[in-house]
């Protein structure tokens, strides 16, 4: 119970977060960070696929919601979602985490966990950028803006996570 | 049946995922025309709710900046009356002549969301079908041209930005008045692009582009924003880059347009073109 009133706290904070600062971020249009996917990147190592996949398909359409913008970020965390479990299995680390641990850099470091990161934001940008554009004219163009705002994103979930408090 | 039951079973994630990606492509592909739908005006009445909350407390950074541009735009009408006072007098004050009446009403709003750093950006206003928004209504902020109302809530609406990629324009060069296309490549928000000017047309930078009043949303001679940039050839047509007059990083107060005679033209341009 306490668990998930922590990740419904998460929940909230970073969708706040996201509306009112990180939508607002942008430098000339190349760099939009979407910190809100960490919520998909901090669910509990085992959690069952379907419920992680219904989780991502909420988080992206209460962001839609928000942004007027119906589907686009939904389509992009399903694909996070849907990916995670892949990537965690070929990424994992000799000392393979607890099951009921959510995915941090402090239980399986800061190297994995970065590469976690970037790989799952990655993933979600680049359908979340291409499908908004709905073309792939400009392809270079599109794909510069996933590239930087990857990193963007990357560096902010990565400090939430070492700043996060423990539970 | 038990074989489709394990089949089932085996692949629910990827199922599941299907069939939640599909969900979100149908409303993304319904979402171009999703003022209509009763869902989506509930959903915008909520996140209009919150995001008129949210703004409330933006607005009064920017009171100072906005009085500032309000202080600017009376001034220039007042020497607008000016001159028409002396000019047309005996215009203004006939009575009776339907052509001199009044095309256009005038409705303010607050701007309560909007963005920039999209690719399909809209603008959400604080006033509805209450108010008198009808979709097709033009907007402007006392700068410039900003976009055209797509969808109506009873409270809200919501406009389709200039910054938008889906957005078209009927400008003209206020100089010759040779008009082209405008609208936004995606990139930066500043600039814009004019297309479909004749290579022949002399221009120079700084010229002042203006609604044409082609269309019928806009009245024409409506600030746009001035040519900018290289003013490079090529080809019958040229594609000038616009510097829009307009900041959209700081919008808060716009002006809705709406056309009164808007259907009986129309009417008229679809009877022509129908035959």
């Amino acid at each position: 119970m306490n668990r998930t009133l922590h990740y419904v706290i998460s929940f909230v904070v970073l969708i706040v977060l996201q509306l009112l600062i990180f939508n607002n971020i942008q430098f000339s249009g190349y760099v939009n960070p979407y910190v809100y996917v960490m919520f998909i990147l901090i669910l509990p190592m085992a959690i069952p696929s379907w419920i992680l996949l219904l989780l991502s398909f909420m988080t992206g359409f209460v962001i839609d919601i928000f942004s007027g913008t119906m589907g686009v970020h939904a389509f992009a965390t399903v694909m996070a979602g849907f990916v995670r479990p892949w990537v965690i299995s070929l990424n994992v680390t000799a000392e393979a985490s607890e099951p009921e641990a959510s995915p941090s850099s402090k239980t399986s470091g800061l190297r994995w966990f970065f590469i976690y990161t970037v790989t799952v934001v990655f993933i979600h940008h680049l359908s979340l950028f291409f499908i908004e554009v709905f073309s792939f004219s400009n392809f270079f163009h599109t794909l510069l803006r996933v590239l930087l705002s990857t990193a963007v994103t990357t560096f902010f979930i990565v400090l939430f996570d070492i700043i996060r408090p423990r539970r | 049946m038990r074989s489709l039951l394990n089949f089932l079973l085996r692949y629910k994630t990827l199922i599941l995922f299907l069939i939640l990606e599909a969900v979100a492509l149908v409303m993304i592909s319904s979402s171009h025309n999703y003022h209509q739908s009763v869902a989506y005006g509930a959903a915008r009445n909520i996140s209009g709710f919150v995001a008129k909350r949210i703004e409330n407390g933006h607005s009064y950074f920017r009171l100072r900046q906005v009085n500032q541009e309000l202080a600017a735009e009376n001034l220039q009408l007042r020497r607008r009356i000016e001159k028409l006072e002396t000019v047309h007098k005996p215009a203004l004050t006939a009575v009776g002549d339907s052509a001199s009446g009044i095309r256009y009403n005038y409705l303010s709003a607050r701007v309560i969301n909007n963005s920039v750093n999209k690719q399909k950006n809209f603008i959400t206003l604080d006033r509805g079908s209450r108010h008198g928004v009808t979709t097709g209504m033009g907007v402007a902020s006392s700068t410039g041209v900003v976009g055209v109302i797509v969808g109506v809530s009873r409270n809200y609406s919501v406009a389709m930005s200039l910054l938008n990629t889906d957005f078209k324009l009927s400008a003209s060069i206020a100089r010759n008045d040779y008009f082209g296309s405008l609208a936004w490549n995606g990139r930066n928000y500043r600039y814009a692009q004019l297309s479909e000017i004749p290579h022949h047309v002399v221009i120079s930078e700084g010229d002042t582009i203006v609604t044409s009043g082609y269309s019928a949303i806009f009245p024409p001679g409506l600030m746009v924003g001035t040519l900018t940039g290289d003013l490079k050839k090529g080809g019958d047509f040229v594609t000038l880059k616009v510097l829009l007059s307009a900041d959209f990083k700081k919008l808060t107060d716009v002006y809705l347009i709406g056309n009164l005679t808007r259907h009986e033209r129309e009417a008229v341009e679809e009877e022509v073109t129908n035959e």
